[in-house]
């Protein structure tokens, strides 16, 4: 811990314990309080410390493309949605622990005046912390460092409001991205805006897609070596999927890489090399569709980014196939469904592994890649663990891409496994949707054994927390147009609880012995992510409002607050300039799993929400429909 | 024949003025379900309506070059009521599906992306000419302009359709259970709506 | 007083024709009614292009070997009841005046004549058995029709059209099409049979028998075209207002110009030079054409009407009902109801310039 923040301990402890002799009317020896002294070392221990921040933290944008402040931010900052480049969400921060976390209370709190599903992750740098709401996407810089946390700016970018009646899953936003003094985010019209960190001036914006044929982004972006990447949304609406480097310094676009189509637009070229056979060959992006199909063929990239340093590869998801109907696109559907390696210089991919080929059930594959090095066969590997969709725990070895294990963490009834030979995923026929038939108890359903919300990695405990749902459904697919700027869906779902009788699970995963350690459930889907820190506590929301936090180890519950309305986001821990621990996270219900209540939909309509209006119809009306930040510490 | 015989069968029979009351009065009620039935199916086309100007993409909001009037009275819409033909609201219930309606507004109208249609808030009007202009002129939170993609007729049809899935439309009109998985009670059954006084539209910024 | 029951006896003048007159009269109107139906029998009668007498392949091969196997056993049978029933008619006893009316008529059975019903039930009951056996063994020869190299088209009904789908191993090479199938003679063709609304019936007599389409089943068909030629088919199950209007053209071709025309199907249509007909493809995809009709090539991906990629190739539009050619075409679009009435296909009022850009595109579209 820097010797600066461990100064301003002492200064305030002094400081703390002076005050608290005078109120108990206890006087020092020399008979008056030592706050005088200790107020001389809290300043002075404070203005080292800023000093200190000022220069350890670059306030200037970095020309060089040296990539050493975001990958581990020691100081207790959250600079982006995953904390860090690995995608791990575990805060060093060890203040907070089970023994004291049922003392923890609101420490400030800010309503964002906007309703809709908040679920973007507080990030927190250059001592401000920096918040956007869903459309309009209003990106707030809280000063940490005055009481109460006041805004210090906010930056409002103006969306088309055009943009949210083409947004799928509500007009939510995953977060911003934080790089050497420099906030981006993206709005839900397609834009990418630069912010000046510490005082909100834009810098730069660029519109990089086409609301009128249902394109939008809701992803929080990721910089690596001074490049914003992005990607966008759009798969239920026909929208061809992509993702794209602009120059973090001037917006410029560097490369974007398309996720279906002849190898010229998905950027494969002499570099790649897939694992498995099946996704060897030239212009597979158009060879495994019929026709034309590849045009509105989805694979959208709205997931979290993943990046490793060492080898140089940038991990991202790619989305469903458009339309979900599978008959009107026999094939592999190539590549969606997906994971890509891709090089973040030029954007060229390395390698390819389809978690679903030919997805019949709106399994995305943009869920989150955790970087980790864990034991296999003896050896310590790089690999990359992802909870997909389809039901299962994939652990990749991330230099070449092929699949060690994968194991299910829900009950599926859509596959019977994975080939771990060929890596391919074995559909079991009896689920498969067939146009004008009901098929029924497809498990999981369709937003997946875990849909967007992000897994927490502890390596103290050396287990995956996982929020996740436990839903099953019934289907029925039929002929649908592609109309440029409507939905391009073909299916009817309905939504229900699967076995067991509750909708939401926790579940602490062990991805070396395959299997979970614990698991918590829930009522409904926790639609938030998780966080898990070095004092071995893991946070997670509740779609009713209870703020959580459970035992790293065992998943006994610790502590609850109840919050105004349901929680989605992504809970984050950092530092405060006070030295303290502070964990925050955004309430305000909405998502997919939450349209029913923040639309207003009606639930009578079973198909409503593409199924999940009906199956959430108990969900209690939050206090307030719009989003709050809620802020905690210890006493 | 025999005089016995045609005592038997020339009896004068007792005069029953209820067999032609009942024939007097079901006549009419027959002559109106005509009406519900009536399926003209060669009637000339109409002007197309002036269409959005990008070729081939659905902008949404109010973007169709020529305002569509529309008068505040139930119109007759080229000989006939169309909230009062079983045959125009079930082509408006094709037309939803076809045309991805039901894949904003879900099936049976609950709503998804687009707000829901089965429910008492209207927030650009419920009356027949409000929702056929919201159709054909789009709305500015992301409802696309489809004037110049339908024709006038469908758009109609449509709207009725829809104001069905309240229960807006007489039972015997609106359309029975559909074949697909089940998009809640059919139109048929819904009970009506009142639709609320004060429902405005979402403010823009 | 005694009521002595008086038969409704009609007076001899009053009687009505004579028994044996009438017995003459209908039997001779039966046989020159089934005349005709001799002359059918016999080997092709005409240049049927939708008949099932004149067959194309092995499947209608078998079924018209049945049905004349059918028809003259049933014709045997038919002659003969016809004539026990002239001769019966003849040599009816008959009464008098006085005979009591529930004597009067043919009378009861003698012993012969027991014996010669007991032998024609007999012989009806072989006769039927042999012809069970048929059926079955032209069932079995029907499913056994070898389907090596099978070309795949799935086939969906719609109202009041047709839609295929070729489909193939590589999905790339898989292309659709509507109303207009075309074959390779001598290849099987596997037949995956779907129906989008209501239950319709697949029957091109000339290759096959029928077979229903019914929403939410899969049904399929087996058939082999060997004759080249063009031949017509028919929905046969009753869909709605233009069950009529809903033919089916299937052209058989040799493999070579199959492959050809196959190739040419998945090609998607190329964009237009001629400022005409660019201008039709803005109005097509800018009105309603393109919220139903797919052309590949262009942003027009719909999928409730046929797929007009290759429009200009085919011989006749709206599945048979009219001939394909430039006014033909106009006339068409301008008001579909005034050929199909009930269709679904809107019609507008276009502007003459207008009108004629649409079909200038339409017929680049080959």
């Amino acid at each position: 811990m820097p010797s600066s923040f461990r100064a301003t301990i002492a200064a305030l402890t002094l400081c703390r314990a002076s005050r608290f002799e005078r109120r108990a009317g206890v006087e020092t020896a020399r008979g008056r309080p030592a706050h005088g002294i200790a107020l001389l070392l809290t300043v002075a221990a404070v203005l080292s410390a800023t000093v200190h921040g000022a220069t350890g933290e670059t306030r200037v944008p970095q020309a060089s493309q040296a990539a050493s402040a975001p990958a581990d931010p020691a100081d207790g900052g959250w600079p982006m949605a995953t904390r860090d480049y690995a995608n791990t969400r575990y805060s060093p921060l060890a203040d907070i622990t089970p023994a004291n976390v049922a003392t923890l209370k609101p420490a400030f709190s800010f309503r964002t005046g906007v309703k809709h599903g908040h679920e973007a992750a507080p990030l927190v740098a250059e001592g401000l912390m920096f918040v956007v709401t869903p459309f309009p996407n209003r990106l707030h810089a809280l000063d940490l460092a005055r009481p109460g946390a006041p805004p210090r700016w906010t930056f409002d970018p103006q969306p088309q409001p055009l943009a949210r009646g083409v947004a799928c899953c509500d007009g939510v936003n995953r977060g911003a991205a934080y790089d050497a003094g420099r906030v981006f985010i993206t709005t839900l019209d397609t834009q990418v805006v630069a912010v000046e960190a510490q005082s909100g001036r834009e810098l730069w914006r660029r519109r990089l897609g086409d609301i009128s044929r249902g394109e939008t982004i809701t992803m929080a972006p990721l910089v690596v070596k001074g490049k914003v990447l992005v990607g966008n949304s759009g798969g239920e609406m026909g929208v061809r999927g992509w993702i794209a480097a602009l120059d973090a310094a001037s917006g410029r676009e560097l490369w974007r890489a398309y996720s279906t189509g002849p190898d010229r637009d998905v950027l494969i070229g002499p570099s790649f090399r897939p694992y498995y056979a099946a996704d060897r060959g030239t212009d597979l992006g158009e060879k495994t569709w019929p026709g034309e199909a590849w045009k509105t063929g989805g694979g959208n990239v709205w997931g979290f980014l993943a990046y490793d340093p060492q080898l140089d590869l940038l991990y991202h998801g790619t989305a469903n196939p458009g339309p979900w109907n599978p008959e009107q696109r026999p094939g592999d559907n190539k590549w969606t469904s997906g994971v890509f390696a891709r090089r973040p210089d030029t954007g060229e991919a390395v390698w390819f592994y389809q978690w679903s080929p030919h997805d019949l059930y709106d399994y995305d594959g943009v869920n989150e890649n955790v970087l980790l090095d864990l034991p296999f066969d003896g050896r310590r590997r790089p690999v990359l663990v992802h909870p997909d969709r389809n039901g299962y725990v994939y652990v990749l070895d991330r230099a070449s891409g092929q699949v060690l294990s994968a194991d299910p963490f829900v009950r599926i009834t859509t596959s019977t496994g994975v080939d771990l030979a060929s890596g391919r995923l074995k559909y079991d026929p009896r689920t498969e949707p067939r146009a004008g038939q009901t098929v029924r108890n497809i498990c999981p359903h369709s937003p997946g054994g875990k849909d967007w919300q992000p897994s927490a990695w502890s390596p103290r405990t050396g287990l995956l927390y996982i929020p996740h749902q436990n839903m099953c459904q019934d289907t029925r697919v039929y002929e649908t147009s592609y109309i440029a700027g409507t939905p391009f869906v073909g299916a009817e779902v309905k939504m229900y609880t699967g076995p067991g009788g509750q909708r939401g699970r926790l579940t602490a995963w062990d991805p070396v012995s395959r299997r979970p350690a614990w698991s918590v459930e829930e009522p409904f889907p926790v639609w938030s992510g998780a966080l898990a820190t070095a004092g071995d506590v893991v946070f997670y929301g509740t779609m009713d409002g209870w703020f959580k936090a459970v035992d790293a180890k065992t998943g006994r519950a610790l502590w609850r607050y109840k919050t105004a309305s349901g929680i989605v986001g992504q809970p984050v821990s950092y530092r405060g300039p006070d030295g303290r621990q502070y964990v925050a996270v955004l309430a305000g219900v909405g998502g997919w799993a939450g349209a029913g209540v923040t639309h207003q939909l009606d639930a009578r309509d079973p198909t409503a929400a593409k199924g999940f209006a009906a199956a959430m119809k108990d969900l209690p009306k939050p206090e307030s429909l719009e989003g709050q930040l809620y802020v905690f510490a210890l006493p | 024949m025999c005089s016995r015989c045609r005592e038997r069968c020339h009896r004068p029979r007792p005069p029953r003025p209820a067999l032609g009351l009942a024939l007097a009065l079901s006549l009419p009620l027959a002559l109106a379900g005509c009406e519900r039935e009536a399926r003209r199916l060669e009637l000339p086309p109409s002007a197309p309506l002036a269409a959005p100007s990008k070729a081939g993409v659905l902008y949404p909001g109010p973007y169709a070059s020529a305002p569509v009037r529309v008068t505040a009275a139930d119109p007759v819409v080229r000989g006939q009521r169309v909230e009062e033909n079983a045959y125009a609201v079930s082509q408006g219930k094709r037309w939803f599906r076809w045309f991805n309606c039901s894949g904003c507004h879900a099936g049976g109208g609950g709503g998804d992306m687009g707000p829901p249609l089965s429910d008492d808030r209207w927030l650009y009007g419920h009356e027949l000419p409000q929702v056929v202009a919201s159709i054909l002129q789009g709305r500015p939170n992301g409802m696309p302009a489809f004037a110049g993609r339908v024709s006038e007729e469908q758009a109609w049809q449509l709207a009725a359709y829809v104001r069905s899935l309240s229960g807006q439309l007489r039972s015997d009109v609106a359309g029975g259970r559909s074949d697909a998985m089940g998009s809640g009670e059919p139109e048929q059954r819904r009970e009506r709506e009142v639709p609320r006084p004060d429902a405005a539209p979402p403010t823009v910024r | 007083m005694a009521t002595r029951i008086r038969p409704l006896q009609r007076r001899p003048h009053a009687r009505g024709p004579e028994p044996r007159t009438f017995a003459a009269a209908a039997l001779a109107a039966l046989v020159l009614g089934l005349l005709p139906l001799a002359a059918v029998a016999a080997p092709p009668f005409g240049a049927g292009s939708q008949d099932a007498l004149r067959t194309g392949g092995p499947q209608a091969a078998l079924i018209l070997d049945l049905w004349r196997l059918l028809l003259a056993v049933c014709g045997v049978v038919f002659a003969a009841v016809m004539a026990a029933f002239g001769v019966a008619l003849w040599r009816a006893r008959r009464g008098t005046r006085d005979t009591p009316p529930e004597l009067q008529g043919p009378l009861r059975g003698e012993p012969r004549s027991a014996r010669l019903v007991a032998a024609a039930t007999g012989a009806s009951a072989v006769g039927l058995c042999g012809l069970i056996v048929a059926s079955v063994l032209t069932d079995r020869a029907l499913a056994r029709l070898p389907l090596s190299n099978a070309l795949h088209v799935e086939l969906t009904a719609h109202q009041w059209w047709w839609q295929a789908r070729y489909d193939d191993a590589d999905p790339s090479r898989t292309f659709e099409t509507a109303n207009e199938l075309h074959l390779p003679a001598g290849r099987p063709v596997l037949l995956t049979l779907h129906a989008d609304d209501v239950i319709h019936s697949f029957w091109v007599p000339n290759l096959s028998g029928k077979k229903d389409l019914i929403p939410g089943r899969t049904a399929t068909l087996a058939l082999r075209a060997d004759v080249p030629g063009r031949y017509r088919g028919q929905c046969a199950e009753f869909c709605g207002l233009q069950h009529a209007g809903m033919a089916l053209e299937v052209v058989v071709e040799p493999d070579a110009a199959y492959a050809a025309w196959a190739e040419r199907q998945r090609r998607p249509a190329e964009p237009p030079t001629d400022p005409q007909a660019q201008r039709g493809q803005r109005l097509f995809l800018a009105g309603t054409c393109a919220m139903c009709h797919a052309i590949q090539g262009t942003d027009a991906a719909a999928r409730r009407a046929p797929d007009l990629t290759h429009l200009a190739g085919r011989a006749r539009l709206a599945a048979g009902t009219v001939p394909n050619g430039r006014a033909q075409l106009a006339a068409w679009i301008a008001d579909p109801a005034a050929f199909k009435p009930g269709t679904n296909m809107p019609g507008h009022r276009y502007a003459p310039e207008d009108l004629d850009a649409l079909v200038a595109y339409l017929e680049t579209l080959r």
